[in-house]
């Protein structure tokens, strides 16, 4: 008996820290996504004045202008960013999978901007975009690219592509490492083989490399869009959301309707509409790409 | 071997982390011996005064403890909103509020009113204006800890390099002297930065355009009209100035506390902030410590020289389990005697009436008699319940114009008819 139950005695402390930290929280946020709580903090403590209103919160998502626009706007940074550091990070780690001199040294450095926590990162950028001092600005100036200093992150669409700059910069180096891992335990006799019958270096990328590749490019994949799907650090930090509502992308606008606003119900349903946006782009891939591995 | 060692530390982990659940009130160490602990959440604006009066009042009260914790002013009501649904470490005796919080912290609750403390001679000494931003219907909810407007201060030295004898007292004459320090050289880039980026300083800056071309928010009746041909007017102001480079085009980069920098640096001749900023222009590393002046805001034709209001206030909250001993605290920060250090060590402006005359202070501190001046003619954001989302949707229609995507007209039509949901939904 005690032998059948030391497993999950086992188990239990980490169950206790997920079932606070997660577990309930989640719940939590479920249950207030049905019922109308707003600022009035001290509704929860009577259960009779919990005002039920089923999926109106959820209805009210749909039907809402800016819910829409921010999710245009999300969609369109989680494909560029993730497209972008999806070619460079492939690009990368197929060069840093060569033999050259020096490869280990490139292969730690590369992955310092990915070391950064996000704030640095978005603060760093910020600078170099500076409109007055912005190395970026000066540059861009100095040949003659703008017509004399151009405001970088003073436009909505100049701001959106700058921070997916950034976020391209720090994250490509998590995707080069993923993929870099993934091609070093490939086995080189399909690559003999390969060479034996005369495939080109392309084909052999796109026969014998993709194709094997396969389960590191879905967990790199995933992981990016998910995380660029959740995207709020870099641009709390580099525009909060401007100009112009031009970078209020879905994360924050979660934020700001329950932290700002204080209607923590809407804010609640936003975010498990953002969830299952999320749930969709998962399924996806792994539709996808568990077909083509078998 | 390995199996029951793996037993013990599970045996180990769980109490412990029971003990984190519930440490709530149990690892509390405030009431420890008598001692109150008093915990207080503060902007950073006044945070270095208030952090001496903090030490003085705990020498001075054995008995009571304060804490200060403080952040940011962008991030102080975001983080307050969440306090107030904390509880042990996380929630706070005392909060520091501004005035467009009153209405929504008020009516939910988050604040306790203290009208029955207020004292005679604190009801007849203080002044009206600074009793009204703490005050909501009949009832008062905290003391005010300065009287605040978005003054404008200008550099003398630069302005008389370039020939120029006073401070701009037109908008046309701003534009005219902003130009000309330009292109003498006096001033690096343009003569002024202001802080549009996405941030409350955004709609105070668009409050001191609106009232200083002779517009208002909300006509008599509460129904925004800020939509007319003066409203209009200011912000085509704004944006024209930011798009030919009168303004620093970086403004709307910048929140109301980041152009101080530039203006300290003596890069920028004219800049537009509260009062905090005179302490901070008058600082050891100041470079232009003692060059600074504090004019009227530049009006159009006809109009008054408006300045947007910003005061704030310290208010306890029910979640305090001594609002006695908080109490104590606001009313020592409010007292005269530590207004008046205040005003000469951070340059706020008192809350006392008779604090203006006074002799001590109008010697040593230069900005007053201009300050007060400028006290006379000023307007004030709206006051809503749903203030933050009032606020928010402005601050992004301001900037569809500042960035030229929409024209003025448009823009505050649109924001006109938000609001006026807004306010017809119950907030």
């Amino acid at each position: 008996m005690i032998k059948k139950l030391r497993p999950f005695g086992y188990l239990l402390p980490s169950f206790l820290v997920i079932l606070s930290v997660t577990l309930l929280p989640l719940l939590y946020a479920i249950f207030i996504s049905f019922i109308n709580l707003t600022k009035n903090v001290h509704k929860l403590d009577n259960p009779k004045l919990w005002d039920y209103v089923g999926f109106e919160n959820f209805a009210k998502v749909l039907s809402d202008s800016s819910f829409w626009q921010a999710v245009g706007r999300t969609m369109y940074f989680t494909v560029t960013s993730v497209g972008l550091e999806f070619a460079l990070g492939m690009a990368f780690a197929l060069i840093l999978n060569e033999k050259f001199a020096g490869r280990g040294f490139v292969r730690g450095f590369m992955l310092i901007p990915w070391a950064l926590p996000t704030i640095v990162n978005a603060v760093l950028w910020k600078w170099l975009y500076d409109p007055d001092h912005g190395t970026i600005t000066v540059l861009l100036a100095t040949l003659g690219i703008t017509d004399g200093h151009f405001n970088i992150l003073g436009s909505s669409f100049s701001a959106m592509n700058a921070i997916i700059i950034a976020d391209v910069w720090k994250n490509t180096a998590f995707v080069t490492l993923i993929l870099l891992a993934a091609m070093q335990s490939l086995p080189a006799e399909a690559y003999e083989a390969g060479k034996i019958d005369g495939a080109s270096a392309f084909r052999r990328f796109f026969s014998i490399t993709l194709p094997l590749l396969s389960p590191a490019i879905l967990v790199a994949l995933i992981m990016r869009t998910m995380e660029a799907f959740k995207v709020f650090d870099i641009i709390y930090i580099m525009t909060g959301g401007g100009p112009a509502g031009g970078t209020q992308v879905l994360s924050f606008l979660t934020y700001q309707t329950s932290m700002m606003f204080g209607k923590f119900s809407y804010g609640s349903s936003l975010a498990f509409v953002m969830s299952i946006f999320i749930l969709i782009f998962a399924f996806i891939y792994i539709k996808i790409l568990y077909k083509k591995a078998e | 071997m390995k199996k029951s060692l793996l037993g013990i530390m599970s045996l180990v982990l769980i109490p412990s982390l029971l003990a984190g659940c519930s440490g709530g009130k149990s690892a509390n160490p405030a009431d420890d011996g008598g001692v109150q602990t008093i915990r207080i959440l503060s902007s950073d604006d006044f945070a270095g005064f208030r952090e001496k009066a903090v030490e003085e009042f705990n020498a001075k009260n054995p008995d009571i403890k304060v804490v200060l914790d403080h952040v940011a002013y962008d991030q102080l009501h975001d983080k307050e909103l969440a306090s107030f649904n904390a509880s042990g470490e996380a929630a706070y005796d005392i909060v520091d509020v501004d005035e467009i919080w009153t209405s929504e912290y008020a009516n939910a609750g988050f604040i306790l009113p203290v009208t029955d403390r207020y004292t005679d001679e604190m009801k007849q000494g203080i002044l009206p204006a600074s009793l009204q931003i703490a005050s909501l219907g009949e009832e008062i909810y905290g003391v005010p800890m300065f009287n605040d407007v978005v003054f404008f201060y200008y550099n003398e030295e630069l302005l008389k390099k370039a020939g120029f004898d006073h401070p701009p007292v037109t908008w046309d004459e701003f534009t005219s002297m902003s130009q000309a320090l330009q292109e003498k050289g006096i001033t690096p880039g343009s003569a002024s930065a202001w802080g549009w980026s996405a941030n409350e300083g955004l709609v105070a800056y668009f409050a001191e355009f609106l009232g200083s071309f002779g517009g208002k928010f909300m006509d008599e009746t509460g129904k925004p009209v800020f939509n007319d041909e003066k409203g209009v007017q200011a912000l085509t102001f704004m944006a024209d100035s930011m798009k030919n480079g009168v303004i620093d085009k970086a403004s709307i980069n910048y929140n109301d506390r980041q152009v101080l920098d530039a203006f300290k640096n003596g890069k920028t001749a004219f800049v537009a902030g509260w009062s905090f900023y005179w302490g901070e222009l008058n600082g050891s590393d100041s470079k232009v410590k003692g060059k600074v002046k504090v004019g009227m805001v530049p009006a159009a034709e006809g109009a008054p020289h408006t300045a947007a209001t910003g005061s704030m206030y310290l208010a306890i909250t029910p979640q305090s389990e001594h609002e006695d001993a908080a109490w104590k605290f606001i009313e020592y920060l409010g007292s005269k005697e530590v207004q008046k250090q205040q005003s000469l060590d951070a340059g706020s402006l008192p809350i006392w009436k008779d604090l203006y005359s006074d002799e001590d202070l109008n010697k040593n501190f230069a900005a007053l008699k201009d300050m007060e001046k400028q006290l006379e003619q000023v307007i004030s954001r709206p006051s809503l319940d749903a203030y933050n989302e009032f606020s928010k949707n402005m601050q992004i229609a301001l900037q569809s114009v500042l960035t030229g995507q929409k024209d003025a007209k448009t823009a505050l039509d649109e924001l006109v008819a938000t609001t006026e949901e807004l306010q017809a939904n119950g907030n």
